[in-house]
């Protein structure tokens, strides 16, 4: 277990350093006092490459090295990585909204101290005030980064509807179709209801892990 | 004999006062009439976590006596409230009722519900008309196994299963029949659909024969695990699994709809899960020790693959 048990540290703390970066780079820009599509345009690269890199966390699951479900793994990353790389960067405009940097503020701080945590987690080290703060800053950080996620993705609906992009249309020999425009629509009516079911399921591992005395933090 | 029942935090609920030979059965009835809002289907009893375990055993057979697990005068138990319970039967019930009328209205009303579609064919091609008269009969036939041949382990299950199991049968119906039935759908060669549904067929009948195999496996009031053997089972451990995803993928070859493949998918995964589970508890439960027979050599559900 040794060599997964610094594999999975060194993944964590590379994934810390990222997340801190970037937003540290959000922080900067906002002191600065350049415009949304600035401070947009310069997080936006490395925010890709670490959440592009995220996905290894569902190969993680799927080869036992942490105990989390593999499928649910893959879809908050999915949910994210559409998100980011599908509905926001093509489009221009939506660089310069303001729900972009809240999305990308929220997801930046905590990541920020969810890799951390695992990372000390994964070496046994993990100071309470760091499992308090990842059991605690999700309550407010969760959902607005998830309505900025849906501010964003209505924003993009004419805009999907005019470019349609990803998209299929019948005929054709597969009896498929598929129109991205109307999977965000749905999307959007599914989202609310896939964000309480992992922020409840948080609520609880947060009773059970800062509910009783010293435990040793585990990841979820 | 006086039981002292407890939730599972440690709060005392209730003291019950039984026959030393009472079944659990008879603990569950005595229970609600503590408290009628647990009706019987809805309880569960567990004994007090014993160091090394994770989990407290639970008192699982309703004619068990419950002196046979254990517990004496004085002893504790621990309720826990399964939530509002619904019949498997009626859930299967539910769940293929939908299927089998949802997907014929696509093919019935197709100026409604393709509305959209201003150009619309005279006339269904045969593969349409196949595939619509295949799956009602396969729904249908899965709704008279449910009241004449299945023989369910368990009573109940949680309400929300219903809406769940639902969402998921009725969404794929309305999925596969939306683009099968479409006005621009585009027919396959009709030999190779012919051939395929012709198959399915049979891979329907497999399954129906599985299923009559299985539930012959118990004598009534039997309750222990039992090989199944005979026709496919003795080549793989969850033969009826085997028929049921062959006869999808034969739908979906039959129609070249990419919703009927994902749909012979989804439901391809969720039946190996269950197969790799149901193969492992019969190999656990016959090792071949203490005169018990070793579980012989068998695929799980897809030979060559598994």
């Amino acid at each position: 277990m040794r060599l997964t048990q610094a594999y999975l540290a060194l993944y964590n703390a590379a994934q810390a350093v990222g997340w801190a970066t970037a937003f540290g780079s959000l922080v900067y820009g906002f002191i600065q006092e350049q415009s949304n599509e600035q401070i947009y345009d310069r997080a936006a690269p490395l925010i890709g490459w670490l959440q592009f890199a995220s996905l290894l966390e569902t190969v993680h699951a799927a080869l036992g090295l942490v105990p989390s479900s593999p499928l649910s793994a893959l879809m908050q990353w999915g949910g994210r990585s559409n998100c980011l790389f599908c509905v926001v960067q093509p489009i221009r405009a939506l660089h310069s909204d303001v729900y972009a940097l809240v999305m990308l503020g929220c997801w930046s701080a905590a990541e920020t101290i969810r890799y951390p945590q695992y990372a000390a987690a994964t070496l046994g080290a993990c100071p309470g005030w760091l499992t308090w703060m990842r059991y605690t800053m999700f309550i407010p950080l969760f959902p607005l980064g998830t309505m900025a996620e849906m501010g964003l993705m209505a924003a993009a609906l004419p805009d999907l509807a005019r470019r349609r992009p990803y998209s299929l249309d019948l005929p054709n020999k597969w009896n498929f179709a598929f129109h991205y425009h109307t999977f965000i629509q749905i999307l959007l009516f599914l989202y609310p209801l896939l964000w309480w079911q992992l922020y409840s399921q948080l609520l609880r591992a947060r009773s059970k892990k800062l509910g009783g005395a010293s435990k040793s933090a585990k990841k979820d | 004999m006086k039981l002292e029942v407890v939730s599972r935090s440690g709060r005392v609920i209730t003291t019950l006062d039984i026959n030393p030979d009472a079944t659990v059965g008879e603990l569950k009835k005595k229970f609600q009439s503590y408290n009628r809002k647990y009706y019987v289907a809805r309880q569960r009893f567990t004994l007090p976590v014993k160091p090394g375990e994770t989990r407290g055993t639970v008192l699982s057979d309703d004619a068990k006596r419950i002196a046979d697990y254990g517990v004496s005068d004085g002893g504790r138990v621990e309720f826990k409230d399964l939530g509002p319970q619904i019949g498997y039967s009626t859930v299967f019930f539910w769940e293929y009722f939908g299927p089998m009328v949802i997907y014929p209205l696509f093919f019935l009303f197709p100026k409604y519900l393709y509305p959209h579609i201003s150009a619309q064919p005279s006339a269904h091609a045969l593969v349409q008309q196949a595939a619509c008269a295949y799956w009602v009969l396969h729904y249908a036939k899965r709704i008279v196994e449910t009241f004449t041949i299945h023989k369910f382990g368990h009573a109940t299950m949680p309400i929300a299963n219903l809406f769940r199991n639902c969402a998921y049968y009725w969404g794929f119906a309305a999925y596969v029949s939306y683009f099968v039935n479409h006005p621009l759908y585009t027919a396959p060669n009709e030999t190779v659909s012919k051939a395929a549904l012709g198959l399915a067929l049979l891979m329907q009948a497999g399954n129906l024969r599985s299923h009559i195999i299985l539930s012959n496996l118990r004598a009534p009031g039997e309750k222990d695990y039992k090989i199944p053997r005979g026709f496919l089972f003795n080549l793989v451990t969850c033969a009826n699994y085997t028929f049921e995803i062959w006869g999808w993928i034969l739908y979906s070859i039959a129609v070249q709809s990419i919703p009927a493949f994902l749909f012979a998918a989804v439901g391809a995964g969720q039946m190996t899960q269950w197969a790799i589970a149901k193969h492992a508890r019969l190999r656990k439960t016959f090792d071949g020790k203490d005169g018990r027979p070793k579980y012989p050599r068998r695929w799980i559900v897809f030979p060559p693959f598994l």
